[in-house]
């Protein structure tokens, strides 16, 4: 480690190591150190109710989302996770005649408070959805660069490359995309394209990233290689992630969560949420037991 | 609620847990067998014994291979998981059992057509044999009804194979200086070993139990830390 050469031992355990902490928009405030990476923020739910109109599609749902650490959020379709998910980064609300009852917070920071601008609420929490997604129009760096306008000011040429390169590199597409980086993003494959919008979402550094069925149109090859991708992110983000694939929950999270329904026209409420392994070998709840093993549904 | 799901699996796996289970059977009836070779001194019974183990690894094999094949085609999880894992070490403990008897029956043939035998010793190694068939029928009992209590019950009942297995020692110890009448009563004590062995693969089986229910392994008895 630089600098540390001459120092005691103490000075170079006390020495933070800028070298490994990219600066976070906030001026590096939260950037107390993971091993490796560096802490994102924890997202906490506190008996969440969502609502589509008169239709109330979640009920109850209080938990924690840990910092630099995967959590799947799985159960069958019309449970209620993909909603559970959108509202985390105030998406749900851009549905007509939707709502949220009760309280989400981003490291005590009530992400619903007055005052609060949900765009930026967006840029610190992450998403990548089902579909890859990349502008059409736009070249590879283009897509990339796109939320960086975001932060609000011009961005300078070198710093936008600088910030490409990086999340490119960060999604492991660099290597593939470098010579092409002014083809439109379309071009690519749909591995590819899925690692694009990854780039893309890391480009502002947020602080937590939702992912969405991020690989259910994916091949399983590049689904193999998003899986490893989100391994590394976590060092530096928080990650939630809903699949149907109980398989990829039980490979690529820490944490699973199940959601269920009693039945359908009711809301969706959080049955269980554990450590994967205990969730997949051992689970309490028969209901999760019942879907983990695939015996309903 | 919604309609039961993976039939087809679910009646795989039922019928691998009977079948697996079913090699019990075998090794209680290759036991009985066993026991009445050495009550008679019956060289061509034990022969037959040492034959018909082939069933019982032939079971193993079969068993085995299917359960193999689920995991790799079912990804198994929860309870199921824990099932075939059970199964497995289920299916070990099956052959080991199996050995025991086909190890005490090459024993017989060496003792010669009418050996010097000490009833008592005999007697106490056929109530050990009963007393490990016990055993292989309440394992598999306490497997098939998921029933932790009985499992945990196998300890008390191996214990008392064990105490007859002491007494054996005992008895050989004092068989007296004849050396054909300590021949056969060193080849008794490998018999009475053998079967003591069968009732700690039975305890073991009850901690597969225990496993399959609650999800925890642990050993019932731990052999290197009697006392804890």
């Amino acid at each position: 480690m630089q600098g540390a050469a001459g120092a005691t031992r103490a000075e170079a355990e006390a020495a933070p190591s800028p070298a490994t902490t990219p600066a976070t928009a906030n001026g590096g405030a939260a950037a107390s150190e993971a091993e490796g990476g560096r802490r994102a923020k924890r997202i906490e739910a506190q008996e969440v109710d969502l609502f589509y109109g008169d239709f109330q599609a979640v009920a109850g749902v209080s938990v924690t989302i840990e910092p630099n650490k995967v959590t799947a959020l799985i159960g069958s379709s019309g449970c209620g996770k993909t909603t559970f998910l959108r509202s985390l980064n105030r998406m749900h609300e851009l549905t007509p005649g939707a709502r949220v009852e009760g309280r989400i917070t981003l490291d005590d920071q009530d992400i619903y408070a007055k005052g609060i601008d949900p765009v930026q609420v967006r840029r610190l929490v992450g998403m990548v959805f089902q579909s890859p997604n990349p502008f059409p129009t736009m070249s590879v760096y283009e897509n990339v660069a796109a939320g960086l306008s975001l932060n609000g000011g011009r961005v300078k040429k070198a710093e936008k490359d600088e910030v490409v390169e990086r999340s490119l590199r960060g999604a492991h597409l660099w290597n593939e995309v470098k010579d092409r980086l002014d083809k439109p993003g379309s071009g690519l494959s749909g591995g590819q394209q899925q690692r694009l919008c990854i780039a893309r979402a890391i480009a502002v550094e947020p602080e937590v990233l939702l992912m969405d069925e991020p690989c259910s149109a994916l091949d399983p090859v590049a689904t193999l290689a998003i899986e490893d991708l989100i391994g590394e992110l976590k060092n530096n983000y928080t990650i939630a992630i809903v699949t149907h694939n109980m398989q990829q929950a039980a490979r690529a999270s820490d944490v699973t969560a199940f959601f269920n329904l009693e039945e359908t026209g009711k809301p969706g409420r959080l049955i269980e949420i554990g450590p994967t392994e205990t969730i997949f070998t051992s689970p309490t709840e028969q209901a999760t037991e019942d879907y983990v093993s695939g015996r309903f549904g | 609620m919604p309609e039961v799901a993976r039939v087809e699996y679910q009646e795989e796996l039922e019928r691998l847990e009977a079948s697996g289970l079913g090699g019990l059977d075998l090794v209680s009836a290759s036991l009985e067998r066993t026991l009445e070779a050495i009550e008679h001194q019956d060289v061509e019974l034990a022969q037959l014994v040492i034959a018909d183990d082939d069933r019982i690894d032939g079971r193993y094999l079969e068993v085995h291979q299917s359960l193999i094949t689920l995991l790799a085609t079912q990804s198994p999880v929860a309870t199921d998981l824990r099932l075939i894992s059970a199964l497995l070490h289920v299916l070990k403990n099956v052959e080991r059992m199996g050995d025991q008897c086909v190890n005490i029956c090459k024993m017989i043939p060496l003792t010669g057509n009418e050996p010097p035998a000490d009833e008592e010793m005999v007697k106490l190694i056929l109530t050990m044999g009963r007393q490990a068939r016990t055993l292989i029928s309440q394992s598999k009992r306490s497997f098939e009804d998921r029933n932790v209590e009985m499992a945990q019950d196998l300890v008390r009942q191996d214990d008392v194979v064990d105490n007859l297995n002491r007494e054996c020692f005992g008895l050989a110890l004092a068989i007296g200086d004849d050396p054909d009448r300590r021949e056969w009563a060193m080849t008794m004590l490998l018999a009475a070993r053998a079967i003591e062995r069968i009732g700690d693969n039975a305890v073991d089986i009850g901690e597969q139990v225990a496993f399959v229910v609650t999800g925890l392994f642990r050993e019932f008895e731990d052999a290197s830390h009697p006392n804890e």
